[in-house]
């Protein structure tokens, strides 16, 4: 059973010169994987690697150059008009920045119930309980619905962004660096929110991120990214525990570590 | 032989409309010659607040009390002419995102003559060669072309190179480095720390290092001192923080960051 | 760089060649018959049918518009036999009110429109930029509220009110300056100088209110960049740090605004010239608007339009020469 699939996603950008010169640059080429229902996929890269272009297009942000995107058993490649109502609706995203990406001018419970007008959708009861619901869903104090996204704290914030993503209930969630800029407390919480709501609901995530140790706590399985392509795909276990890319153990032998005898031993005490 | 940095009740008050907020309280540390003291703390924290209050580089309206002194010589209170005599040369600092932190009009070569000239004077000619040098001694390959481009000409990591090498130009006793590998890729944070602790040890200067990344710290810092909204909760060797934290929000912080050795299901528990 | 100027330089060719036709088109048009206004009231169909002819408006429109261009690049002949007139290039044709060559007469005037716009862009400079410096780094104090409050309302004053008032307080009343008159340079400096003074003020005051306001932005936006912290930082002199650190990248966008303006004053300054009788390229616009004569039309239109899309291109070329970002696209 697959959710999503992702055949041959490629996309290369046209720089112009001067002189209409055209250099071309293809930032993703040939990228393939699926997402089964309820399951996590991360894509993880460095900058430049080509993981953002290929959220954008999966999300249908951004029109792949080649390469085709199933969801739902549905070619959605070209799609447009009612097939992309029905896309949108099963598919959501949650970005980096919280507060770019929430109106500022808007109420909580107008930011969580415009999906649902947008979508033609009539919420189960009123527009005020339907998100008094949501935000207490993702662990906010529901009373709080009237408040503007600046009277938020930044992991309160980007709660406010997964609730909004929740408010359709979509069978996909996109998740674009969507724990990067917070901190590590905040940040551990958040996971934890996103895990559970996985849980309850048995919706898919495309997880994007460049922090391999965010990705360890949350993916089922991990495609990584180079240079545009996807150098290795498989199971977390698989690719933290025995990485068969170059690249990849490259990747994981950078990524810094506490002193694991200073950390045994604190956890030891902590037992104890 | 005196240490080389010491900190005594350092206070940062900011002036608001609500009036006067301390955004650093009372944070007090000491820094040996030779060695890494790592600054640790969420954002708001102060840790940034911290160093720029030693530099003598805190935004318009920003008042520092207290006590902090390089080498036994007392810095606060002092007029910025004298400080500035300080700054680039004995002591100097990088940023976090290298790109913004270089003058895009410059070549960096120039940007490292000039921090040279300030505090050496001598010919446009030796302070080139400084450069040049200095690029190399920052791993630049081909410096002698290189000293010529322009900060957008580099990636990333190699404008984090000229910061670092534009700092050190002078042979600073003390480096103040405000979470400089915050913005880089993960293999490009390890080759700067690398080099960071590399150059450190050959030079047998002072270094503090700022971070809100645990992990990042535990590489590098010999002590470590924890900060939370303006105030020092635990300060201490990075051996005891990390397997004896005293205090509860140490505690929580080191239970919070992921890690990436730690399959799924052990790691975290709300 | 050779290819990019010469990919440059075709562009302004065509720009200008639409130009052309644009104007053509709206003159063949809408404007009514020159024919029928030379010839006055009492006026026969073969009168008019004559004067067509010799102007050579009963030719087809696309026969005519090609006429005009050859004459400016070949030089072209008017009429035919005795009548016969050549004019040679660059030939913009003969002004229909006083049959004087409008390529002369654009040579006459463009010094006089030079002279106002290079004078009024060295005051606007020297004040604006300097207003604006002092505005942003003493930011919030009460010269710089003077400063910028002046600067708001002075903006908001129409050029001929402060020329007509100007006029009024100093050479009515006070009688400091006397009335301005055509005097070149090398005939009276002094009265040549007192004659050029009103203009330049009034032209500069509304730039010179602009460019202290965009430069007091430009300046504050750049004291707060990092790299302005790095120099800092780095033990530089506050001098030092401010001119080599602050002011290019502060000034760069002003230069490029700087280039669009006075090219578009090179092509006249309307009502500046007309206020104070100034033979300049903007008053013989205006004169020749008003009296329908198309030939001088024509040449205005064209040499506005030449000077803003030339200065257009310099402004491109002196930016990549400014901000060595844009260097490395250029090549």
């Amino acid at each position: 059973m697959t959710l999503l699939r992702a055949t041959g996603l490629t996309k290369r950008f046209a720089a112009r010169g001067p002189l209409g010169v055209k250099a071309e640059f293809t930032a993703v080429d040939r990228v393939s994987f699926d997402v089964g229902p309820g399951e996590t996929l991360a894509v993880v890269g460095e900058s430049g690697s080509g993981k953002s272009t290929t959220a954008r297009m999966i999300a249908k942000l951004m029109d792949p150059t080649e390469g085709s995107l199933e969801f739902d058993g549905e070619d959605v490649t070209r799609a447009k008009g009612a097939a992309l109502a029905r896309f949108r609706a099963g598919v959501q995203v949650v970005f980096q920045d919280p507060f770019s990406s929430l109106n500022p001018r808007h109420t909580v419970e107008r930011i969580l119930t415009a999906p649902l007008v947008y979508q033609g959708i009539a919420p189960n009861g009123s527009r005020r309980a339907h998100a008094k619901e949501l935000m207490e869903r993702v662990g906010l104090n529901p009373d709080h619905s009237l408040r503007y996204p600046a009277q938020f704290s930044g992991g309160q914030a980007q709660r406010i962004g997964i609730a909004r993503a929740l408010a359709v209930n979509p069978k996909l969630v996109i998740c674009d660096e969507a724990v990067s800029a917070l901190d590590v407390s905040v940040q551990a919480q958040v996971i934890e929110l996103l895990r559970r709501l996985q849980r309850e609901s048995g919706f898919s995530f495309v997880f994007i991120a460049h922090d391999l140790a965010v990705v360890r706590q949350i993916a089922h399985r991990v495609a990584v990214m180079s240079k545009g392509r996807i150098v290795e795909l498989g199971d977390t276990a698989q690719v933290f525990g025995d990485p068969r890319d170059e690249y990849t153990r490259t990747l994981l032998a950078a990524v810094p570590r506490i002193n694991p005898e200073w950390d045994r031993r604190r956890r030891e005490r902590v037992q104890a | 032989m005196s240490d080389l940095l010491v900190v005594e009740d350092l206070t940062v008050t900011f002036p608001t409309a609500r009036g006067p907020v301390d955004v650093v309280r009372s944070v007090s540390f000491t820094l040996g010659r030779d060695e890494t003291l790592g600054i640790v703390g969420e954002s708001g924290s102060g840790k940034s607040m911290t160093s720029l209050a030693v530099m003598g580089l805190l935004p318009k309206g920003a008042r520092a009390s207290g006590s902090v002194r390089l080498d036994g010589v007392e810095l606060l209170g002092r007029p910025d002419r004298e400080l500035r005599r300080l700054r680039g040369d004995r002591m100097s600092m990088i940023f976090q995102d290298p790109l913004s932190s270089l003058n895009p009009y410059y070549t960096v070569g120039l940007q490292i003559e000039e921090v040279y000239r300030a505090h050496r004077g001598g010919s446009g000619k030796d302070a080139r060669k400084v450069a040049i040098a200095a690029l190399q001694q920052v791993g630049l390959p081909d410096p002698e072309r290189r000293v010529d481009y322009y900060p957008h000409q580099f990636s990333g990591g190699q404008r984090q190179r000229v910061m670092i090498a534009m700092a050190l130009v002078c042979s600073p006793e003390l480096l103040i480095a405000d979470e400089p590998t915050t913005a880089l890729d993960v293999t490009v944070q390890a080759q700067i720390l690398g080099l960071l602790a590399g150059l450190r040890k050959d030079s047998g200067m002072g270094l503090v290092f700022i971070t809100h990344d645990l992990a990042v710290i535990s590489s590098i810092a010999t002590r470590v001192l924890v900060m939370r909204q303006g105030e020092q909760v635990e300060y201490a060797t990075a051996e005891q923080v990390f397997a004896e934290p005293r205090h509860d929000y140490t505690r929580m912080l080191l239970d919070s960051i992921p890690r990436i050795d730690d399959p799924l299901d052990e790691g975290v528990t709300a | 760089m050779a290819r990019y100027l010469a990919g440059r330089a075709a562009g302004v060719v065509v720009i200008l060649l639409l130009v052309c036709l644009f104007t053509f088109v709206i003159f063949f048009t809408l404007s009514p018959d020159p024919a029928v206004m030379i010839c006055g009231k009492t006026c026969t169909p073969e009168r008019i049918h004559q004067i067509r002819d010799a102007l050579g408006l009963n030719e087809p429109f696309l026969t005519q518009f090609f006429s005009f261009l050859i004459g400016i690049f070949a030089g072209r002949d008017y009429g035919e036999g005795a009548n016969l007139v050549h004019c040679a290039a660059p030939c913009l044709g003969y002004s229909f009110q006083t049959n004087q060559s409008v390529w002369d007469m654009v040579v006459e005037r463009l010094p006089v429109s030079a002279t106002v716009a290079i004078g009024a862009a060295v005051l606007w400079l020297l004040v604006g930029i300097a207003a604006g410096l002092v505005s942003a780094v003493k930011e919030g104090t009460w010269w710089d509220r003077a400063a910028m409050g002046l600067a708001l309302g002075g903006s908001s004053v129409p050029n001929y009110v402060l020329a007509l008032a100007l006029q009024y307080v100093l050479v009515v009343q006070l009688q400091v300056l006397p009335f301005p008159q055509a005097v070149a340079f090398g005939d009276d400096p002094v009265v040549w100088f007192q004659s050029y003074l009103m203009p330049w003020v009034v032209l500069a005051a509304g730039y010179a209110c602009l460019y202290a306001r965009l430069t007091r932005a430009n300046v504050i936006d750049t004291l707060a960049e990092n790299f302005m912290r790095t120099a800092r930082a780095k033990g530089l002199s506050p001098v030092l740090t401010m001119r080599r650190h602050a002011l290019r990248p502060a000034l760069t966008p002003i230069a490029t605004i700087f280039g669009m303006d006075f090219a578009a004053l090179l092509g006249g300054a309307l009502i500046t010239e007309t206020v104070f009788g100034l033979n300049g390229v903007g008053k013989m616009a205006a004169d020749s608007i008003a009296k329908n004569d198309q030939p001088v039309i024509m040449a205005v239109t064209l040499l506005a339009a030449f000077f803003v899309v030339v200065g257009n291109v310099v402004v491109d070329l002196v930016y990549t020469a400014l901000d060595p970002r844009v260097r490395i696209t250029a090549r």
